[in-house]
C-alpha cells in the first residue's frame, strides 16, 4: 500500500504545472550557471598563471638582499577553487583590500549552485508540499484515503517519499547535465577527492531540500486550508532564508563588541613609547649611580659608548673593541662593565615586561573577534540556510575555512621554507662578497616554490559534520512534528 | 461605484489572514532592520573617530552617510581609509570595520534589501489572487453581471489592493525613521531628507511594478494556485536570477584582470624604478633631474595601467548594468543606492576624485618652488547632490521602473478585458 501511495504522490506531482516549471527552471538555470562559471574558471586560471609569471618576473629581476623586503615581495597566489564552476568562493582580504576592487558582487551576489539550492530548490520544495495534506482535505480525497484500512503513518511516509522523489528528480537531472559539462571540459581537472566532495555536496543538498519539503508538510498538517498553509510556508521561508542569516552577524556585533584594529594599534604604539621611556629613565638613573660610584673611570667608559653593553645606547665596533681591551687590562674596569651590563639587562627586562601588555592587547582582540564570529555562526544555525552554506562552502573549499587554510599554508611557506632559504642565500652571498649590501640584487631563481594543496577531505568533513547533523536534526524534528500533526488531523 | 469597489477591496484585504501575516512580517522586519543598521552606523562613526585621531598618517577617508542605515550599498567600501602611493591608490592595510568574517557570507539586512526582496514578494502575494481568486469563489461573475465596466473594476481593485498593502509599509518606515532621526548620533540635513524621500518614492514605484505584475499573472490564470506558482517563479527570476546572473554574465563579455594581478603589475613598475634609480650615481651633477624624470615616468606608467584597468572596469559595470536592468530589482538597486549616495555612481566618483587628488599631490610634490614646510594639499570630498544623481543615470533607472509599471499594468488591463469570468 505504501508503494501505491508513493507512486500516486509521485505521479500527481510530476503531472503538475509546478513540476514542469520547476524542472525547466532548474535545468536552464543550473546548466547555464555551470557553463558560465566554467568559462569564468578558465579566465581565472589564465589570470592565476599571469599572476604567477608576474611574481616570478619580479623575484627573478628585482629581488634584493634585504630579508624583510624580500619576504614581503613574495606573495603566494591562491589558485581559483576547483569547485569554482559550481560555487563562487568568498573573496579573501587580499582582494577586498584593494581600492580598485569590483564592488558589483556586494550589490548582487553572483549566481551559483548554492543559490540554486538555497533559493530555488527550497522554494520549490515548499511549493510541492504546502498542500500535501490541507489541499487533499479540501478536495475531499484525504477522507477517502483514510476511510480505507491504511494507517496514517503510511500515508504520511508515502507522501514524504513520493513528494521528495518528485522534487529531487529535477534537481539531480540538472546537476547531472551540469556535471557532465564539467567532466568533458578539458580545462577542469577533478581528481577522486573532488568527485567525492561533489557526491557529499549532493547528499547535503538533498538533506537541505528534504528539510524544506518536510517543513511544508508539517505546516500543511497544521493548516485547514492550502491558502493559509502557503502563506505560513512563505512567512517561514522568508524568515529562515532571507532574514535570520543576514541579521545574525549584526546582532553578534552588538552583543559581542571588539575593539577596532586601529585602536589596538594606537594603544600598542603608546605602550611601545612608554616602555622605551621607562627603559631610558632606568638607564639614566643607572648612569647617575655609576657616575657617583666610579667617577672618572665611568667617564672613560662613557666615552667608549659603554662598549655596547648598555641598553638603548648605540656603540660602534671600535667602541666595543676599546672597552673590551680596557676591561682585559683593568679588573676594576671589567667589574664596572659587568655591573653596567647587568643594569642594561634589567632595563631590557623592564621593557619586555611592559610590552607584554601589548601582546595581550592583540591576543584580546583576536579572542574577542573569534568570539564574535563564533556567536554569529551559532546564532545563524537557527536557520537551515546558514547550516547548509557552512557545509557546502567548507566541503568544497570555497568558504571561510578555506581562506584560513590558505593563509595558514601561505604563512608556513613564508615563515619556514622561504625564510630559511633567504637567510642561507644572504649568508652565502655575504661570505662570497664582503662588500655585499642590503639593497644589492640577489639571485633567487632556485627558491622553493609555493604550491597550494587542497585541505584533506577528512579534515573538511570533521568541520562540516556538526552542521550537517543540525540539518538532519531539522529533518527529524519537522517530520516528527508533521507526524504528530497528522495523527490528530481532522480529515473532514 | 469606483469608490465602493476600492472600499470593498481594502476592507476585504484588512480582514484577511494574508494581510495580518504580511503586516506583522513587514513591520517587524523594517523595525529590526532600521535598528540593526542604525547600530551598525554608530559603529562606523566610532571607527571614523579612531581613524581621524591618527593624525600622523597621510590616510584619507570619508565619513559614513546616515542614509546608509536605509540603503547600505557600497558605503563600507566608500568609507575605507586609503593612502596615495607612487603607483596607484592603496587601502590602508588594516581592516576597517570588524573582524567578524561572517559578514562576508550574508547580505546587509537594510531597508533596501527588505523592499527589494521581501516586500516585492509581499506585493505579489497581495495581488496573485485578485482576479483569479474572485473567479474561483464566484464573486467576480456576480460583480460583472451588474452594470459595472471592467476597466473601472480592475482600476479599483488595483487602487484598493495596493493601498491596503502600502499603508502598513509606510507606518513601519515612519516609525523607524522617527526612531533614527531622534537619535543624537544621526545628523540628517535637508539634502538627506530629500534623498530619503526620493528613495521611498522609488521604493513605491518598484513595489507598484510588482503589484501590477501579480495582477497581470492573476488576470492570465484561472486558478489561484497556478497564479501563485507562476508569481513565485517570476519573482525568483526577477529578484534573484537576472541581477545575479547578469553580474557573472557581464564578465564573459569584458575581460578584466583581477585586482591581485593589477597589484603585481604595480609592484613590477615600482621595483623596476627602484633598480633604475640605484643605477644613477649620486655624484652625477644631473642626479636630481634624472631622479625626477624617472619618478615622473614611473607615475605615468602607473597611471596608464590604472587607466586601462579603470576603462575595462567601467565597461564591465556598464555591460552588467545593461544586462541586469531587464529586472526591476536591479534597476531599483542602482537607483536607490545612487540616490542614497552609496551606489556605483558614488563609487566611480570617489575613485575619480582620488585620482584627481593624486595628480594634485604629485604636482605639489614635484614642484621645485614648493615651500619645504608646506603641508600636503587636503582631500575634500562631498557626496553627489540629487541633481547630479539624476543626471548620472538615476533618471534612466527611474524611467525603467515606470516603464515596467506601465507594461505590467497595461498587460493586466488588456488581459482582464478579455478574461473569461465564468
Amino acid at each position: 500500500m505504501l508503494r501505491t501511495i508513493i507512486a500516486r504522490e509521485f505521479l500527481n506531482n510530476i503531472l503538475n504545472l509546478r513540476f514542469m516549471i520547476g524542472l525547466v527552471l532548474c535545468i536552464i538555470v543550473t546548466v547555464a550557471c555551470i557553463m558560465i562559471l566554467a568559462h569564468d574558471y578558465r579566465q581565472e586560471m589564465k589570470d592565476y598563471s599571469a599572476r604567477m609569471n608576474l611574481q616570478d618576473e619580479i623575484l627573478d629581476n628585482y629581488a634584493i638582499a634585504n630579508e624583510y623586503r624580500l619576504i614581503k615581495m613574495v606573495r603566494p597566489q591562491k589558485p581559483p577553487e576547483r569547485f569554482r564552476p559550481l560555487i563562487i568562493g568568498i573573496p579573501g582580504d587580499e582582494s577586498v583590500g584593494f581600492f580598485d576592487d569590483n564592488p558589483l558582487p556586494i550589490l548582487f551576489p553572483p549566481l551559483d549552485f548554492l543559490f540554486i539550492v538555497t533559493i530555488i530548490m527550497s522554494l520549490l520544495a515548499m511549493l510541492f508540499s504546502y498542500d500535501a495534506i490541507a489541499g487533499e482535505r479540501q478536495s475531499g480525497t484525504l477522507r477517502l484515503v483514510i476511510s480505507n484500512s491504511i494507517s496514517r503513518t503510511k500515508v504520511l511516509f508515502g507522501k514524504f517519499i513520493g513528494g521528495a522523489a518528485s522534487l529531487i528528480i529535477p534537481f539531480i537531472l540538472s546537476l547531472l547535465v551540469g556535471v557532465l559539462y564539467v567532466s568533458v571540459n578539458p580545462a577542469i581537472q577533478w581528481d577522486g577527492s573532488a568527485w567525492a566532495e561533489l557526491a557529499l555536496l549532493t547528499a547535503a543538498s538533498i538533506t537541505f531540500i528534504t528539510l524544506f519539503y518536510l517543513l511544508g508538510l508539517m505546516i500543511s498538517t497544521f493548516s485547514r486550508y492550502s491558502s493559509t498553509s502557503i502563506l505560513n510556508c512563505l512567512f517561514l521561508w522568508v524568515l529562515l532564508i532571507l532574514v535570520i542569516p543576514n541579521v545574525c552577524p549584526y546582532i553578534s556585533a552588538q552583543l559581542c563588541r571588539t575593539p577596532s584594529i586601529k585602536q589596538t594599534k594606537r594603544r600598542d604604539r603608546e605602550i611601545e613609547i612608554h616602555s622605551l621611556k621607562v627603559a631610558r629613565e632606568y638607564m639614566k638613573e643607572s648612569i647617575k649611580k655609576f657616575k657617583l660610584k666610579y667617577g672618572t673611570l665611568f667617564s672613560e667608559f662613557e666615552s667608549m659608548k659603554f662598549g655596547g653593553v648598555g641598553f638603548l645606547i648605540d656603540a660602534k665596533p671600535e667602541h666595543e673593541k676599546a672597552a673590551q681591551q680596557r676591561a682585559e687590562a683593568d679588573p676594576e674596569f671589567k667589574a664596572m662593565m659587568d655591573a653596567f651590563r647587568e643594569e642594561g639587562k634589567k632595563a631590557q627586562k623592564e621593557l619586555i615586561r611592559i610590552r607584554e601588555e601589548s601582546g595581550m592587547l592583540w591576543e584580546d582582540l583576536e579572542t574577542k573577534a573569534a568570539e564574535q564570529t563564533k556567536l554569529a555562526k551559532n546564532l545563524a544555525c537557527i536557520s537551515p540556510f546558514a547550516n547548509f552554506v557552512y557545509v557546502a562552502r567548507d566541503l568544497t573549499g570555497t568558504g571561510l575555512r578555506s581562506l584560513d587554510y590558505f593563509e595558514q599554508t601561505k604563512g608556513e611557506y613564508q615563515r619556514r621554507q622561504f625564510h630559511s632559504y633567504v637567510d642561507k642565500k644572504i649568508d652565502d652571498a655575504r661570505e662570497k662578497d664582503p662588500e655585499f649590501e642590503e639593497d644589492s640584487f640577489i639571485d633567487v631563481s632556485d627558491r622553493p616554490r609555493f604550491v597550494f594543496k587542497e585541505e584533506a577531505l577528512k579534515d573538511k568533513l570533521s568541520e562540516v559534520l556538526p552542521y550537517w547533523g543540525i540539518l538532519v536534526l531539522f529533518n527529524v524534528v519537522f517530520f516528527a512534528a508533521a507526524f504528530a500533526g497528522f495523527m490528530i488531523y481532522d480529515v473532514r | 461605484m469606483l469608490k465602493s469597489i476600492i472600499r470593498k477591496e481594502i476592507l476585504s484585504n484588512l480582514l484577511s489572514y494574508k494581510f495580518s501575516i504580511i503586516v506583522i512580517l513587514s513591520t517587524i522586519l523594517i523595525l529590526v532592520s532600521i535598528f540593526v543598521m542604525y547600530r551598525d552606523y554608530c559603529l562606523a562613526l566610532e571607527n571614523l573617530d579612531i581613524l581621524r585621531a591618527e593624525s600622523d598618517d597621510d590616510v584619507e577617508n570619508i565619513p559614513p552617510t546616515p542614509l546608509g542605515i536605509f540603503a547600505k550599498g557600497l558605503d563600507e567600501n566608500l568609507c575605507r581609509s586609503w593612502e596615495l602611493e607612487a603607483v596607484g591608490v592603496e587601502i590602508s592595510s588594516e581592516k576597517q570595520k570588524s573582524l567578524n568574517d561572517l559578514f562576508k557570507l550574508f547580505t546587509a539586512p537594510d531597508l533596501l534589501y527588505i523592499i527589494k526582496v521581501i516586500l516585492s514578494l509581499c506585493a505579489m502575494l497581495f495581488a496573485f489572487d485578485i482576479i483569479c481568486g474572485e473567479k474561483e469563489t464566484g464573486t467576480l461573475r456576480q460583480t460583472l453581471s451588474n452594470g459595472l465596466k471592467r476597466p473601472i473594476l480592475i482600476i479599483a481593485k488595483w487602487i484598493g489592493g495596493f493601498t491596503s498593502f502600502i499603508l502598513p509599509f509606510f507606518m513601519a518606515v515612519l516609525l523607524g525613521t522617527i526612531f533614527v532621526t531622534l537619535s543624537p548620533m544621526v545628523d540628517m540635513n535637508a539634502h538627506n531628507w530629500v534623498k530619503l524621500g526620493l528613495f521611498l518614492l522609488s521604493g513605491v514605484i518598484y513595489l507598484t511594478a510588482f503589484f501590477s505584475l501579480g495582477l497581470l499573472i492573476s488576470c492570465l490564470t484561472h486558478r489561484s494556485s497556478t497564479s501563485l506558482v507562476i508569481s513565485l517563479f517570476v519573482w525568483t527570476i526577477l529578484v534573484f536570477l537576472i541581477p545575479n546572473l547578469g553580474n557573472i554574465l557581464a564578465r564573459q563579455f569584458v575581460q578584466i584582470p583581477t585586482v591581485q594581478q593589477l597589484a603585481l603589475k604595480r609592484e613590477r613598475i615600482m621595483n623596476r624604478a627602484r633598480f633604475e634609480m640605484k643605477r644613477i650615481p649620486e655624484a652625477r651633477p644631473d642626479y636630481k633631474e634624472r631622479e625626477e624624470v624617472l619618478l615622473r615616468r614611473t607615475i605615468a606608467e602607473g597611471d596608464q595601467l590604472d587607466e586601462d584597468y579603470r576603462n575595462r572596469f567601467n565597461r564591465l559595470v556598464k555591460v552588467s548594468q545593461n544586462i541586469t536592468r531587464i529586472s526591476p530589482a536591479a534597476a531599483f538597486t542602482f537607483l536607490a543606492t545612487d540616490i542614497m549616495g552609496t551606489g556605483m555612481a558614488e563609487e566611480r566618483r570617489l575613485k575619480r576624485a582620488a585620482q584627481q587628488y593624486r595628480d594634485i599631490v604629485v604636482e605639489w610634490y614635484t614642484d621645485e618652488n614648493r615651500d619645504e614646510e608646506s603641508k600636503q594639499p587636503a582631500f575634500n570630498y562631498q557626496r553627489s547632490s540629487v541633481k547630479e544623481i539624476l543626471g548620472q543615470g538615476g533618471l534612466s533607472n527611474c524611467l525603467i521602473l515606470i516603464l515596467f509599471n506601465i507594461l505590467f499594468f497595461t498587460g493586466a488591463y488588456v488581459a482582464f478585458l478579455r478574461y473569461d469570468v465564468r
